[in-house]
């Protein structure tokens, strides 16, 4: 990304946190949503910086996952805008960046009766033309999701159906699938809610490392704090009771 | 008595007002028992002095013992009726699969459905004698007319199954998959036809047993199977053959049903078990 580029879509005055130029990531824009006729949260301008991790963090019910899937184009915002800046150095919307918004959903949205193998390979789908994958993945793929499945301890299960794993293995699996995507944003909704300490660390470190070695940003809602603290960069709070009153800080 | 005096201190429930009884159940059953009490007519049978139990007798010594003479004849028949289930089975099941997805609600579009729902329905009102009859005019009384009629009679059922199994399917991972720029043809591929397929090929089970059941009738308009050898036997009164033949029948029919509900069970039951 150039500083050009970032100088002419950058909006002065509305950065809560010090981003350095040409690193930009996500920008969202005045970002107003309601659900059920109360305001989630209101005007709120981030600008999250390329291989970061944001944590989102709030009580149930302030819509962390409102948040996720406005970022991700799912939801439409009452007003103001998302903006991504891509590898490509240009600026989507989020429905024009699907391709690279590896999605973890909270009820993780698994076929049931697929292998994990299979599922993990789905997140490429949007990569590949129909015809292509009508009957069966490449072995570089494959390749690929085995050693994710791999890096989150499931190497034993990839033939194992879905719907026959226990909860925390689908969550590993949901993850892995958003990765296989090779995506240039993750974001993901309670990652860690059915996994145990290991696991949960796991996970996080595996995040971390996407973050540092393929600058991939993850945007993640998130309950227990002291994972917030150890893993993220920064820690999105929303509040419960003033829409406004949302807070972007640094962990580190 | 000392329960009456009891009763008159109790409150007064207020009565249940005779029209608030009447609803569409005991409406509709009330109309079924005046149905049937204006159709006793129909018990009276020829009105002839005919004792009916001396007719069983007679009809029942004269199928014993079984002729199973005719055994080589009916197994080749049984064959040709089995053949021709398999056949309109298999039809049946590659041409209801893509007109089940267009009267499925969740993957069809309104217009589309409500046609192909129209002649989905008006195609299981017609009775399998009836194929069978159109079959055996348009081809002539051989086992493909058998073929048609079934493929047709099996079209109407299957489809039904199949857009309701498709119905039933979990959206949200097809959803999941659109989310992360999947096309349609993917997303069937891969989220709903894992889902789909063990009710795709339970349902083809079903149908195959109950083609088989209706093979042996539609022989009797001359569409081909063991259903013709039956009809002649019985033209000719050699009771004792046609009986043969219906055991002949019997023994694979009943054990096609208790395989086949084992298999459906056991495909369908673990589908439910993964979901």
């Amino acid at each position: 990304m150039t500083a050009a580029v970032l100088e002419e879509k950058s909006l002065p005055g509305t950065e809560l946190v010090a981003v350095p130029r040409g690193i930009v990531h996500i920008q969202t824009q005045n970002l107003t949503l309601s659900r059920g006729g109360r305001i989630l949260f209101q005007d709120m301008n981030l600008t999250v910086p390329r291989g970061k991790l944001v944590s989102v963090v709030g009580a149930s019910g302030t819509g962390k996952t409102s948040l996720l899937l406005a970022l991700a184009g799912l939801l439409q915002p009452d007003s103001g805008s998302v903006l991504y800046y891509g590898r490509d150095e240009r600026t989507h919307l989020p429905h024009a960046f699907k391709h690279e918004i590896g999605f973890v959903f909270q009820e993780l949205r698994l076929v049931p009766n697929t292998s994990l193998l299979t599922n993990v390979l789905c997140g490429q789908l949007g990569r590949q033309k129909w015809w292509k994958t009508l009957f069966g993945f490449s072995r570089t793929h494959q390749g690929a999701a085995y050693e994710l499945l791999r890096q989150l301890g499931l190497a034993d299960l990839i033939h194992r159906n879905a719907g026959e794993t226990s909860g925390g293995q689908q969550q590993r699996a949901a993850i892995a699938r958003a990765l296989m995507q090779q995506p240039e944003v993750v974001l993901a909704d309670e990652p860690v809610a059915n996994l145990d300490a290991d696991n949960a660390a796991l996970v996080l470190k595996l995040f971390r490392r996407f973050a540092a070695e393929k600058g991939i940003t993850l945007v993640c809602a998130m309950h227990d704090m002291a994972l917030v603290d150890k893993y993220s960069d920064f820690v999105l709070e929303l509040n419960e009771r003033n829409p406004s009153a949302w807070s972007l800080a640094q962990v580190r | 008595m000392s329960d009456s005096k009891d009763t008159s201190s109790l409150p007064q429930i207020p009565p249940l007002p005779w029209h608030q009884r009447l609803n569409l159940m005991s409406i509709s059953a009330l109309l079924f028992l005046g149905a049937a009490l204006a159709s006793m007519s129909a018990m009276k049978g020829s009105g002839r002095e005919l004792d009916y139990w001396q007719n069983l007798k007679r009809f029942v010594y004269r199928c014993l013992p079984p002729d199973f003479s005719v055994s080589a004849d009916a197994f080749k028949a049984l064959g040709e009726t089995i053949q021709i289930s398999v056949l309109a089975t298999f039809f049946a099941i590659l041409i209801a699969f893509p007109i089940a997805i267009a009267a499925a609600s969740n993957l069809s579009p309104l217009w589309l459905r409500s046609i192909v729902r129209l002649f989905m329905n008006a195609n299981r009102t017609v009775h399998v004698l009836l194929w069978a009859l159109l079959a055996v005019v348009l081809v002539g009384p051989n086992p493909l007319a058998g073929v048609i009629a079934l493929t047709f009679y099996s079209l109407g059922y299957l489809c039904k199954f199949y857009s309701d199994s498709l119905e039933s399917l979990d959206m949200k991972t097809a959803e999941a998959l659109r989310a992360n720029g999947a096309g349609l043809i993917q997303v069937f591929q891969y989220a709903l036809w894992p889902q789909a397929k063990p009710f795709i090929w339970s349902y083809a089970i079903w149908m195959l047993e109950y083609n088989i059941r209706s093979a042996t009738v539609i022989g009797y308009v001359g569409a081909g199977g063991i259903g013709l050898l039956l009809h002649s036997f019985q033209e000719y009164g050699h009771w004792d053959k046609f009986a043969a033949v219906l055991l002949i029948i019997l023994v694979p029919v009943t054990l096609l049903d208790f395989l086949g509900e084992r298999i459906r069970n056991k495909i369908t039951g673990v589908a439910r078990l993964k979901q």
